[in-house]
């Protein structure tokens, strides 16, 4: 192949230059006026920081992010296993409406779902109905508006997101190692736990750091499942600028919510290799 | 706009023609191109500071935009002015960054009474006009340098009336015994008129009920909360949480407890008694695109008694104008907040007592709701 003359040279460079100036005019320069603002609002100093590590509300906040977010990051991570399991054993056929049930769910628009679960948990609604109906309860169980609601729309809105970068994984496991073992004289719970398992890590680690990190964020689902009891990070933020328009905590706070993500994806990286994170979307 | 941007398409589409026919080096695109992105640009900071030929009213959305559509439909005609409204909500936060950024959408807004003061202390509005308001038209509600009230609501009690028998809740204590009135209750999650209702709930009378005893309030909201299925955060959620059952008593708008009412053929009913008055705001955000000069013509049309009297016929929003009582059908004096008999029985919410406390009473309240 032929050296690049400098004309082409020319081209390339102008071709690609657009892509960093759009990353420091959309990005880094928004987030270091952030940054500004958590300094300097309403006056110059660290109050704001200060405030995030001595105020009970917030730390109330912070925390109960972290704790939804891990539990639905388990919860999701645990389920897509059992999905992607279900898929690397199940004929063509199978593999296909596993891949079309998840693929829908990951299509549909989230507050598509969240309202349907608003209505299918709520006190009138078809589940607590049913159980009314069949005496198994004497009053509406409280399975929305609360904690519980936000973890399930969360759940049902990352399983997708755990069960994607699983297949691929899953995928790469080779049935001649899976049959070794059994010719070996490995029990069905043995090749599971000593063999599938270890191979399979990789991707499970993958999807969740993807889930915990995309939680982190979660806005519409916790605000219209939680029903104002579990505000998370993101919907505290939106209510301090917008409600309390109190910008310089609701700056502070938006870099608490970056430094968290930052943090969780510098533990998967380094405890997996970035590449095994980013390969698992391939 | 439109036909600027239709102007702009088709340049591009001539020029991209020329292109392919040859007739246009490459460079000559890319420059032409570049001219246009700058006209485009260009045109946009010019609208900002000309008058536009139209005054943007935001509210806050649902049947309020059609509500005022209708209401102030003689705008155009009066004025030569094209009426546009937008319901996307004039939060604090949102005019805040709309003046800020030196992007303002917004002519007029209907707001909060307390941000008007504390967006006006800020120096986030133009000051407003009252050789052109006429401010004696106000009877009920704040006047001050960068807001003047434009009508009022209330918050009151509705109620499922299959839920308590013959009983009727008439007052704040009433909806705060579970014994008597059992079942869910919702109230508003911003908090407005929350510590009121508390507070009179609590025994206070309304003489003494300012400045609010903000820590006697949040006790009592918390001796509440276990029967609290939810705080609503729309006009809407709290419309759909009265109307399905969900909860047996709720604190609403007057505005959405009729449209309740109507919908549920009188099975939820509502009542003034115990109501907390609160009157909404015209504000007009620094900078507006129109120009101060039509935002405070605009004001000074919309407080017209015989306008005041159209909102309330589109939307039941309370008159802020004796006058404007005078003219109203006895139908719609029994839905007005501040026609005389219903006045009598509720409470003015104190809006500078809001504006400065708001902000870190607002944040003690979600805490404790549990955000």
């Amino acid at each position: 192949m032929a050296s690049p003359t400098s004309e082409t040279l020319k081209i390339w460079v102008f071709l690609i230059l657009p892509l960093p100036v759009l990353v420091v005019l959309g990005y880094v320069v928004p987030t270091a006026g952030v940054l500004g603002w958590s300094f300097t609002l309403p006056e110059p100093g660290v109050q704001n920081y200060a405030a995030v590590l001595e105020a009970q509300r917030l730390q109330t906040v912070i925390w109960r992010t972290l704790r939804i977010c891990l539990l639905t990051t388990v919860i999701s991570v645990g389920l897509a296993y059992l999905i992607a399991y279900r898929w690397r054993f199940a004929t063509p056929r199978g593999r296909q409406l596993i891949e079309l049930v998840v693929l829908v769910s990951f299509w549909l628009s989230m507050l598509i779902r969240a309202f349907a679960w608003l209505v299918l948990l709520r006190g009138d609604g078809v589940i607590n109905q049913t159980l009314l109906w069949l005496g198994l309860i004497e009053a509406p169980l409280p399975l929305v508006r609360n904690e519980f609601g936000a973890v399930l729309g969360m759940v049902h809105f990352m399983v997708p997101f755990a069960v994607l970068p699983m297949l691929n994984s899953f995928r790469e496991v080779d049935d001649r190692v899976l049959n070794a073992a059994r010719s070996l004289g490995a029990t069905p719970g043995q090749v599971l736990r000593d063999i599938f398992f270890p191979l399979t890590l990789p991707g499970m680690a993958a999807a969740s750091g993807i889930v915990f990190i995309f939680s982190l964020g979660s806005f519409v689902t916790p605000a219209l499942l939680g029903g104002g009891r579990a505000v998370m990070l993101a919907e505290y933020i939106y209510l301090q600028m917008f409600q309390l328009s109190n910008w310089g905590m609701g700056a502070t706070l938006a870099i608490v919510l970056m430094a968290m993500v930052v943090v969780t994806a510098l533990i998967f990286g380094r405890l997996f290799g970035f590449k095994n994170i980013v390969g698992g979307l391939k | 706009m439109k036909e600027k941007q239709e102007f702009l398409e088709d340049a591009l589409m001539v020029a991209a023609e020329r292109m392919k026919r040859g007739r246009l080096s490459r460079r000559g695109f890319n420059a032409g191109l570049a001219a246009l992105m700058g006209s485009a640009v260009m045109g946009a900071a010019r609208r900002a500071h000309a008058d536009t030929g139209r005054v943007v009213v935001v509210n806050w959305g649902g049947d309020a935009v059609p509500g005022f559509q209708k209401a102030y439909a003689g705008f155009g005609e009066a004025s030569g002015l094209e009426l546009l409204v937008d319901g996307s909500g004039p939060s604090e936060g949102a005019v805040k960054t709309q003046v800020n950024s030196g992007a303002v959408r917004w002519d007029v807004c209907d707001g909060e009474m307390y941000s008007a003061y504390r967006l006006g202390r800020d120096e986030l509005l133009e000051a407003l006009d009252y050789d052109v308001i006429d401010k004696s038209l106000i009877d009920f509600g704040d006047v001050h340098d960068h807001g003047v009230a434009n009508y009022t609501y209330s918050y009151v009690i509705a109620f499922d009336t299959e839920a308590f028998g013959d009983r009727r809740p008439t007052s704040w204590k009433d909806f705060w015994d579970v014994e008597t009135f059992p079942g869910k209750r919702t109230l508003y999650r911003w908090m407005s008129a929350n510590l009121e209702c508390a507070l009179l709930a609590d025994g206070v009378t309304p003489e003494e009920l300012y400045p609010l005893d903000v820590d006697r309030a949040l006790a009592k909201i918390e001796e509440l909360l276990p029967h609290i299925l939810t705080h609503w955060a729309t006009g809407a959620e709290s419309q759909q949480l009265l109307r399905d059952g969900e909860v047996a008593m709720g604190q609403v708008w007057n505005t959405r407890a009729a449209l309740i009412k109507e919908d549920t053929g009188g099975r939820v009913d509502w009542t003034f008694d115990g109501g907390i008055i609160s009157p909404s705001v015209w504000m007009v955000p620094k900078g507006n695109p129109a120009g101060a000069k039509a935002a405070m013509d605009f004001i000074a049309y919309a407080l017209r008694p015989e306008v005041q009297v159209k909102l309330m016929e589109a939307y039941a929003m309370g008159p802020v104008s004796a006058a404007a009582n005078d003219l109203l059908s006895p139908e719609l004096a029994l839905a007005n907040p501040t026609s005389p008999e219903n006045f009598s029985k509720q409470v003015l919410l104190n809006n500078k007592w809001h504006a400065d406390h708001y902000g870190e009473t607002l944040e003690r309240y979600l805490a404790l709701i549990g955000a």
